[in-house]
């Protein structure tokens, strides 16, 4: 059955006949829940071990401001009965992923925050993966398809390191579409009643498809974006995700906060870092996409600095023309970075522009004394160039 | 998946259903140690316990309750099997703040460690050319491990690590029918652990026992009872004959 | 059961990775390694893996790799990747560059590395010009851990970029006592490198 009509199932029941009327009120919540089944004792002990190595795990980022600002958005998504008790984690990871495991941690990775553009995406993605968490989809999807897939599944997301698989969709935890479906909507809902601004949600999942499909045509692959779930697919399709968000958000869609400075203002600290853990991935096309969105037309120059980067790292003749370049504008643009000259010297060096390139680099050292590589690099200026 | 068995084992679970024919528990002690029984104090440290269903496909399924009952009657039997041999025996204290990522720096390596010496020189299959020679146990964790926070007072750390996935049901009949059907070899049920002995004055790994087919229910107290009795074969020293007064446990310092 | 089902079984043990045999790397006399014409004289006896990371790479090691790793990369051509890819549809490797210069060989090891274990926790800490094999080269150290493992390694690496080709050595072993113990008999294995 295809993910819209499922969609549009579930959004006529709980809404009615029109999906543009006020989405329901949440529900009261209960007080702190314990497992109780052998299945839901067994997941949470498992849970609670996975917790026990997180805090000690040098993955997790410990910094004080920005768990509390995470802390902050999730309290006022949710509400604070229901945030009361749930311990978030920031785990350095560049893909985009949240996850709620049923004895309450929250893990949150840092590729998420690098592709979250404001407040109101970011309330959008706790809120949902507190909506499967309220309604305790984790157990329901244990016990009926144990497949050895699923097992990693749920191991691999735990777990700080994973063998994961490409696509950004496919690493949420594998619930059913029905499950998907219904924490999308009651993401919704906790949006709603927030004040948040619930158009949020919908544009994610068009920016993730957007960076997928520009992954794919930079490996030379075919772009593989359906409208309809397949029939061995676990999730509604992005595509259908991104319309009926966007069509029940209806008419209120814009209305509302997004918090876009505030958001920026946490996030600023930290970008730098996962923009190089992003760059590292050796993806091409998802990264020039990602920097473009990040940019939105107007690009600073740590943007530059990093598309230089970018374009250094793949090494191809022509980009390392365009490397030099991005590095030089980034340089006219005010980056006072060393490590942009440390980007043009090389570039310019395997260019073959030896003068010009010795010339970036005694920049670098001049700018940077104690770098760690200060000999190395001033080797290359005495060789000269190319090996 | 258990942390401990590593992404090596991890693969081989998933690769490999056939069951090994060849040998399955080894022992392994240091050329020329001894230990006098009733003279030494044994740290033990948090033995890694998994007790859970295997199911048909051979996925492991955590069982809390099992698990628990599992940490119980083994702690309760490690201390006696302990006792028995004279040895006094204190329970590591997990430490907090820094302390506590070393303890768990020194548990991974410890792992690390284990994992080496049954892959590289108990089991056949790849074991090193230098590892194959007599008295060539020689396994070291570093001799700063005196330093491990909650260790100081103790003579040598003892390393438990067990782990058991039942067969279910429809596991089992997968095996029948596969045999007979197929004749293809099948394995249902995962019953594996192993004991280390680090001396805390050097690193030296002294003695490691690993069995890959324990028997046992961990769940009880007479399973738990028999797997340690096989996790501690090969110990060294033996037991005292006469009865030993029994000495208090206490904490380790902090 | 279905069809299916015993198909996969019979198929992963079909699949299922055998390791050549090890050997034993006697002391003292050269010895070539990763398939080329790089050599080293080891001071002191190693277990030569017969799994390789790659083609033209090869493992040494004294206690088993998670303890101590000494890998050889012998001239790897433009191109190529530095080790076997893991997943070359979903997780593809950087390529050596026939223009790449020293500096950008820990940044390859990096991005290998990063991409190849999926850790973001690798850091390179510092590189120093060094002659390798007789020629300029690099030496760089860097710290990683892998994955599932809660355990922190330290890597040294000597390389150069030769006739267009890399050449690459490097040591890893856990930051906890083993890096220590084995780095000196590294040293003098890439020290001892010729071609």
């Amino acid at each position: 059955m295809a993910g819209w009509m499922i969609a549009a199932a579930l959004a006529g029941a709980a809404l009615g006949a029109d999906a543009s009327d006020r989405l329901a009120p949440l529900p009261p919540y209960g007080t702190a829940y314990t497992p109780t089944t052998v299945d839901e004792r067994g997941l949470w002990q498992q849970a609670d071990e996975a917790e026990r190595d997180l805090r000690d795990s040098p993955a997790v980022i410990r910094d004080a401001a920005l768990n509390a600002y995470i802390g902050k958005v999730l309290c006022r998504s949710v509400g604070e009965d229901r945030c009361r008790g749930v311990r978030v984690y920031v785990v350095r990871a560049p893909y985009f992923n949240a996850f709620m495991a049923p004895n309450g941690m929250m893990i949150v990775w840092t590729g998420a925050l690098l592709r979250l553009r404001d407040e109101a995406e970011l309330a959008s993605v706790l809120g949902h993966e507190f909506g499967h968490f309220e309604m305790r989809h984790g157990l329901k999807t244990f016990r009926r398809g144990r497949t050895i897939g699923d097992i990693i599944a749920w191991t691999s997301v735990i777990s700080p390191y994973s063998t994961l698989p490409v696509s950004l969709i496919q690493l949420h935890f594998s619930y059913s579409r029905a499950q998907e479906t219904e924490a999308d909507l009651m993401g919704l809902r906790y949006l709603t009643a927030a004040g948040y601004r619930p158009l949020a949600a919908s544009r994610i999942w068009e920016r993730l498809m957007a960076e997928e499909d520009a992954t794919a045509l930079g490996r030379k692959r075919r772009v593989t974006h359906h409208y309809s779930a397949g029939f061995f697919a676990d999730h509604p399709t992005e595509l259908a995700r991104a319309t009926y968000l966007r069509e029940t958000a209806g008419a209120d869609g814009e209305r509302g906060d997004e918090a876009r400075d505030a958001f920026l203002t946490a996030m600023r600290p930290w970008r730098a870092t996962f923009l190089a853990d992003q760059i590292k991935r050796n993806d091409f096309g998802g990264s020039e996409y990602l920097l473009g969105e990040l940019a939105t037309g107007h690009w600073t120059s740590d943007l530059l600095l990093t598309r230089g980067e970018l374009y250094r790292e793949r090494g191809n003749p022509r980009d390392l023309v365009s490397a030099a370049q991005f590095y030089q504008q980034a340089i006219d643009a005010g980056c006072t970075d060393p490590i942009a000259w440390r980007g043009l010297g090389p570039s310019l060096l395997r260019g073959q522009q030896a003068a010009a390139g010795r010339a970036a680099l005694k920049t670098y050292l001049e700018k940077a004394p104690a770098a760690s590589d200060r000999a190395a690099m001033a080797m290359l200026i005495g060789e000269g160039g190319v090996q | 998946m258990r942390r401990g068995w590593g992404a090596l084992a991890f693969a081989a679970a998933l690769t490999m259903t056939a069951t090994p024919l060849t040998a399955q528990e080894k022992t392994g002690n240091k050329p020329g140690f001894t230990l006098a029984p009733g003279t030494v104090t044994i740290v033990l440290m948090r033995p890694e316990i998994a007790v859970g269903a295997q199911s048909t496909g051979g996925a492991y399924e955590p069982n809390a309750d099992w698990t628990d009952q599992a940490r119980e009657n083994l702690g309760k039997a490690l201390a006696e099997a302990q006792g028995r041999l004279g040895n006094r025996v204190i329970t590591h204290v997990e430490p907090v703040g820094q302390g506590a990522a070393v303890a768990h720096e020194y548990r991974a390596l410890f792992t690390a460690l284990a994992d080496s010496v049954q892959t590289y020189q108990f089991f056949p299959g790849n074991r090193l050319p230098t590892k194959k020679r007599d008295d060539s146990f020689l396994w070291s964790i570093g001799s700063e491990v005196a330093s491990l926070p909650g260790v100081q007072g103790a003579d040598y750390a003892l390393f438990v690590t067990t782990e058991d996935h039942y067969g279910s049901t429809g596991r089992k009949l997968l095996q029948v029918f596969a045999a007979g059907v197929a004749g293809i070899g099948v394995s249902s049920g995962v019953h594996k652990g192993y004991a280390g002995l680090i001396d805390l004055k050097t690193g030296d790994l002294v003695w490691l026992n690993a069995d890959l087919a324990m028997g046992g229910d961990v769940r009880t107290p007479e399973g738990a009872a028999k797997r340690v009795a096989q996790l501690l074969e090969g110990f060294p020293g033996k037991p005292v004959e006469a009865p030993v007064t029994s000495v208090a446990t206490k904490t380790a310092a902090r | 059961m279905n069809k299916f089902g015993i198909v996969a079984i019979g198929l992963a043990l079909i699949a299922a990775p055998v390791a050549a045999g090890n050997r034993l790397i006697v002391p003292g006399q050269p010895v070539a390694v990763a398939k080329s014409m790089l050599t080293v004289t080891p001071a002191v006896e190693w277990n030569k893996l017969g799994a390789r990371p790659g083609r033209n790479s090869e493992t040494w090691t004294f206690d088993g790799d998670a303890l101590n790793d000494l890998t050889f990369y012998g001239g790897i051509e433009p191109e190529r990747t530095l080790f076997r890819e893991v997943s070359k549809r979903n997780k593809p490797l950087p390529r050596v560059k026939a223009t790449m210069l020293v500096t950008d060989i820990p940044t390859l090891v990096e991005n290998s590395y990063r991409i190849a274990l999926d850790t973001p926790l690798f850091t390179v800490e510092g590189m120093e010009p060094m002659a390798f094999a007789g020629k300029p080269g690099i030496r760089f150290t860097y710290s990683f851990t892998r994955p599932n493992e809660d355990l922190p390694r330290k890597g040294e690496g000597r390389g150069a970029m030769i006739d267009g080709k890399l050449y690459l050595i490097t040591f890893e072993a856990p930051r906890l006592h083993y890096f220590d113990a084995g780095v000196a008999s590294f040293r003098q294995v890439a020290d001892s490198a010729k071609l």
